[in-house]
Order: C-alpha cells, then structure tokens, then sequence
C-alpha cells in the first residue's frame, strides 16, 4: 500500500506549481530520440526499492544520412540504463545512461538524463492514477543538434478489468541548441492493453511528437510511431515488454524494434513486522 | 452491481419480513433489541467513517444469554439497504442463522423482525451482517455492523476479575492491485472498539487481577496479529470452544472472524500498549492502552521480532489417530479464477463459484471430514455455519485432535482437514469469511439428506 499520512496538502500544492510553472517557460524541443520507449504508468517505485531497466532498441529502417551533424539513425542499436529509486509512497527518482552502436562508430555514450517523479497518493482516492514527471538531460549533438532538453509529463492511466489505458500529454523543451526559442512541443503518449492470461498482455503504444505548441508541424513533419507490445507479468520483481513500431511519416523512423527488461530490487530490511 | 446473490437477496425480503414478523409480533417485548441505522464512527478526531451500526455503536452492544435459556430478538432495519444478521458460532435453524444462501429472510429497509431461539452452544459467540458488498468497501462486513455476544454456561465457567471485550476492525478500504495479478482490499485505518490507538478510553486494570480477554476479528478481510507488551495470555479457548490444552503465548493470530479468550495476569504495573505487532497496522491505529489503576508515563510497547502462532499448540497432547473413526471424506480444492489485473479474481471450489458450487448431501449423524486444498496465493479463512469442527490437521501436520472452531485459516498454498459431525439438519453454509471473496463466489451450501 502506498500512502501517506501527511503532506498531502503540500504534495498537490507542489504538483499545481510544477504545472504552473510549465506553462509559464514554455517552448518547444525535439523528441528526446528512441532511447527510452515506454509509456509511463502512473504508479512509482516504493521506497527502499531500486527498479533498474535496460531499454533495447533497434532501428531497421530509419534515417540514412547525416544531416546537421547528426548521426543517422539507421540501424542504429541503443541500449540504456536506467535506474529508478522510490523516496517514499508518492515520489521516485530516476536516471538513464544513453548508449547507442552502430556500424563505423562504436558503441558511444549519448548522454545522460534525471528525471524526478511524483504521484497522487492511494489516500486520495482518485478514480484514475495520476502523476507528474519531469526530466532533464543532456545528449551529445552527435545524437541531437539540441543538447540540453527538459521535459514534463503529466501521466494518467486507469486499469478497468482487463483493460489497462494509459495518456502521457509530454511537453517538451530545449534548453540548448538551435530549438531553443521555439518554445514548448507536444509529445503524446498512448497505451491500450488487455490481459490475455494473469501473466500475457498485448496491446498498442502511440507516441508522437506534433511539434510546437500552438503551432503543430505539418503532418508530414510529425512524428508518429505505433507499435504493437506485449507486456508479461512474469513476476512482480520483474517487468518484461517487447515491441515492433512502425513510423508512417518523413520525420519518423519507419521501423523499430523495441525492448524493456526490468528488475526490482528491494533492499530495505523485510521483517515479518515490518 | 446485481449478481445473482443479491437478486437472491431481494427476492427474499418481503417473505422475510412477514414470515418472521407475523406469528410473533403480538407476543411480549423482547430480551434484545437491535437497531441497523446509519452512524459516523469517530476512529480519532481526524478519521470519520460514515458506516452503520447496531443500537449507535461499534461494536454493537454486548449481549449476554443464558445457554438453552429462550431469547426473544427484535430487529429493526433503519438503514437504507436490506440487512440480516447472522449469529456466528450459534447452533440455530437455517431460517433464523442469519444467512440468505440457508433461506433465512432478509429484513428490508424500514420494517422489522421477530424471532425466538434458544442460544447454544455456550462460549464466546458474535453476531453481525452478512449481506453483499461488491465494490462498495462500506457496506456489509466493511461497516460497523458487528457485536460481541456471550452464551454463559449453565455453569460458571471460570475464575477471573473482569472480562473484556475486544474488535480488531479495519477502514476506509480501497481494493488495490497487487503484485500477483490480485485486487486485494487495503485500508487507511485500523480500530479496536472503534478507536485508533491513543483515541479510545484505556482498559483498566488493577495489579493482581486476572482478565479475562475476549478478543473478535471483525475485520472484513485481514488476519492480525496482537500482543501485550509486558504480558502475556494464557488462551482459554478458541472461537468460544475451550481448548484441550491451555498454553501461555506472547501474541494471539486471529484471522477474520475468529475469536480468541485468554486469561491475562495483571502483573506488571504501568501503562501498556495491547496492539498490532506488524508496526505500519498499529500505526494505523490499531491498538488500546492498558492501564494499571495509578500508572503515570506514556503507555509502553515492547516490539517482537517475528509472528508466532500455532492451532497445533491447543491440540490434545495424545497423538490422535484416524484409525477406527468411521467418517466421510469432502474433498475441497479452492483456487481462483484470473479477470484481469483491473478486476477482482472470481474464487471457486471444486472448479466453480457460487452459485454453482456444488452441494453436498450430509446424512445426520454422521462424521465428514473436509479435506481442504487451496491451490491459491491467499490465505482463507474458511466458516462453516450451525457447526462446529475439529482441526485435524493444517499445513501438512500430523493427524491431531485439534481445537474445536467454526473458523480455520488455510494459509496459501496448503491444505487443512477437520472434522464434523451432521447434528443439525437445515442448509449450511460453508465459506471463506473475507468479504471481498465470499462477495466474488467463495461459498457452498451444504444440504442435509
């Protein structure tokens, strides 16, 4: 059970100011690449745990050419490391390490991202779940001309018998490079599932980027990817999601395969009265 | 939600209330009254449930009768949904046991009943609400709806100074997903008598007095664990049967429904803490003071390392043996049905829910053994109305002459087997004492050839 006895006042104070916030800076940054492909749920990591995840994602059909310095995405392998601590029943902290391989490169460090989250508490009682998660990082302008990006993700999802749904309205910001004056972009997230068995479930994931905020690109220059997963529920130590996406517009790439393998390690001191 | 146990239960309410009522009205006042009406319980200051109640309190009243000594009942229902009331641990007649799954009548909201019965066997009995709750974690076992009740013996059973009287309940529940696929029920607060621990006017006690405690798990699904800091019990019986061997414990397990009376030697001046012994539940609340009569300072807890408790520990010492006991085996298999990680699991046994379990035909006089498998990540705690069993064996032990119980919790992925003999003709009902799976299909009747 996650919840908390104080503080709840002061917790959605501090969600409505992050919001607030948000939208008073706002402007506009590319997605932050096929590093980290997940649709988030809206539940974190309990305290004294460490969920640490690799992210497996290959390109079979992307982008071939170098454009602005940038490496083309094609073929590209990325794997990346990402490490989520639990503060407390509402709150989590994670961090990634990007890494990509490619032919003629190497494997090469991209860059690095921190990503605070907090959620509304079970004491709340809200008929959905809900929390706000906001990340910031830098990857090298080998991988992105912009270098310095922010993001903020409000993540609401709802599991309804078999069903599990899940929204990520990301905004997006970057803080250097050439997209700095652009302001904020839209970057949705979808997912759909349904339980197949207690341990198979399959469904889709939507992520877009539409561009600046007010001011979407032409659907031609959005990015738009739809992939068909497959989540098994081995285990609750264990999160295992695997999926094949394809990118019907320009600006996408036309074909990714994806992977998730995650581990929990819990390693506060269990007693049975604990 | 109307599944077919509510329509079940709807169906029998005008019946219920003129069956009962018509032939009994006009006779003299009764010796109990109950009154099901709408209460906000103040667990602290700052948890208020609004729940119902008997008679404007949690836990109802005590009631104390006389075993074999006819009591006239009177319920009236001012709440705003069809109620009944069970006798749990009583050896009644289907019709008045408190149960609609037996064909005892619902009382519908507004109108009131009447009935007779002579209360048996003696011990430490309850009574409380046995009606559906679904999704609603206020309702039926999730409310106030529950009260101690003493059958005396004929005879006075014991030599103590003062009896009380204890309810371990749980609020505010919310089903939660768990790891294993499950929805569970969690709560923000749990209560003894209706109060969180420091909210509730302390036991008193005087140095060199022996209490009796008769403590109830009233929770709608969750096991505890108590202690008494500087003390411990002495158990005298288990769900109101004495034990065949009384044992001196440091803590007490009652899984839902059970009850346990211990005698506790008042022998440590002070003020103590009588509560949960897994820490995040008596945060929660759970949890009372005990005071010794001119203790000053804040009441003490003394924290134990580990959980302990046994049914295997009350048994007869002689090893028992099945040899020569004639007696017919149920076998029971109870595992759950998956309905998505959103939904809760639908249980079954024997490979169906209720209603479509199986009945099994009991020739009276006779001896059945239920031999009880479960297949599932839960424990149970599993009732078997109008009767009572004896524990024979439970998580693989050997055969023993166990307590005698109408309540016994199958840990997860066990088995148990006990004993009972067919006294009481009439529908029974036999089933898993949390709410959210008896709710979801976790019944069966018995009917008597």
């Amino acid at each position: 059970m996650h919840s908390i006895l104080r503080g709840d006042r002061f917790l959605s104070r501090s969600l409505l100011l992050c919001v607030v916030c948000v939208l008073l800076i706002a402007r506009n940054a590319p997605a932050q690449g096929n590093y980290e492909i997940q649709v988030y749920g809206a539940d974190t990591v309990p305290p004294k745990n460490l969920m640490v995840e690799l992210h497996s994602n290959y390109t079979v059909t992307g982008q071939p050419k170098v454009i602005d310095g940038v490496y083309p995405t094609n073929h590209q392998e990325h794997e990346t490391l990402e490490l989520t601590q639990g503060i407390n029943g509402w709150a989590e902290v994670g961090f990634y390490v990007f890494t990509s391989e490619q032919d003629g490169h190497g494997v090469q460090w991209v860059g690095d991202h921190i990503r605070p989250r907090v959620r509304a508490p079970d004491r709340w009682h809200l008929p959905v779940g809900l929390s706000l998660s906001t990340e910031i990082g830098y990857q090298r302008a080998a991988y992105s001309t912009d270098t310095w990006t922010w993001e903020i993700r409000p993540i609401i999802d709802k599991t309804t018998g078999r069903w599990y749904f899940a929204f990520n309205p990301a905004l997006e910001r970057t803080l250097h490079g050439p997209d700095v004056k652009q302001g904020l972009g839209f970057s949705p997230g979808v997912k759909v599932s349904y339980d197949f068995t207690s341990v198979i479930s399959g469904g889709f994931e939507y992520y877009a980027d539409y561009g600046r905020l007010g001011a979407f690109d032409d659907l031609h220059q959005q990015q738009q990817q739809i992939f068909a997963v497959t989540d098994l529920n081995v285990s609750p130590k264990w999160e295992i999601n695997f999926g094949v996406g394809v990118g019907p517009t320009a600006a996408t790439d036309h074909l990714i395969v994806k992977g998730i393998l995650g581990r929990r390690f819990d390693w506060g001191k269990k007693s049975a009265v604990e | 939600m109307l599944n077919r146990r509510r329509f079940g239960q709807l169906t029998g309410l005008a019946a219920g209330s003129a069956i009962l009522s018509r032939p009994i009205r006009a006779a003299t006042s009764p010796d109990v009254t109950l009154e099901i009406a709408s209460y906000t319980l103040e667990a602290s200051p700052r948890h208020a449930f609004r729940t119902v109640a008997y008679n404007g309190q949690v836990p109802g009243p005590l009631l104390r009768m006389r075993q074999g000594l006819e009591q006239r009942i009177e319920i009236r229902n001012s709440s705003k949904d069809p109620e009944v009331v069970h006798w749990h641990g009583l050896f009644l007649p289907s019709e008045v046991d408190g149960a609609m799954e037996e064909g005892t009548p619902m009382i519908a909201p507004g109108s009131q009943v009447q009935m007779n019965f002579k209360p048996d066997p003696p011990g430490f009995r309850w009574f409380h609400t046995h009606t559906f709750a679904g999704k609603d974690l206020t309702k039926a076992q999730y409310s106030g709806l529950h009260g101690f009740l003493l059958v005396e013996p004929r005879d006075h059973p014991g030599n103590y100074d003062r009896e009380v009287f204890l309810a371990l309940h749980d609020w505010g529940g919310r089903f939660e997903g768990g790891g294993d696929g499950s929805m569970n029920p969690v709560y923000d607060v749990s209560t003894i008598n209706g109060k969180m621990l420091g909210f509730g006017e302390p036991v008193r006690v005087k140095h060199g007095e022996h209490v009796m405690m008769h403590l109830l798990n009233s929770s709608p699904t969750e096991v505890h664990w108590v202690a008494l800091a500087g003390h411990s019990f002495k158990v005298i019986a288990l769900d109101g049967n004495a034990v065949a061997r009384s044992q001196t414990v440091s803590m007490l397990r009652l899984a839902p429904a059970e009850r346990i009376s211990a005698m506790v030697e008042m022998n440590n001046p002070g003020a103590w803490i009588l509560g949960e012994v897994r820490k995040h539940i008596q945060s929660a609340g759970l949890g009372i003071v005990i005071e010794y009569a001119g203790a000053i300072g804040k009441p003490a807890w003394a924290q134990p390392g580990s959980l302990e408790w046994s049914y295997r520990r009350f048994a007869a010492e002689e090893q028992a043996s099945q040899a020569g006991e004639e007696q017919t085996r149920i076998n029971l298999v109870f595992d759950s049905k998956f309905e998505g990680h959103g939904s809760e699991e639908h249980w079954r046994i024997n490979g169906k829910s209720y209603p479509d379990t199986d009945e099994p035909k009991l020739i009276e006089g006779r001896r059945y053994r239920l031999v009880m498998k479960n297949l599932s990540m839960d424990d149970h705690p599993l009732h078997l109305h109008r009767h009572t069993f004896e524990i024979r064996q439970v998580d693989g032990s050997p055969e023993m002459s166990g307590p005698r119980k109408d309540v016994v919790l199958v840990a997860a992925k066990t088995a148990a087997e006990v004993e009972f003999v067919a006294d009481n003709p009439g529908k029974t009902l036999f089933h898993c004492h949390q709410q959210d799976h008896m709710d979801r299909g976790f019944m069966m009747v018995f009917r008597y050839a």
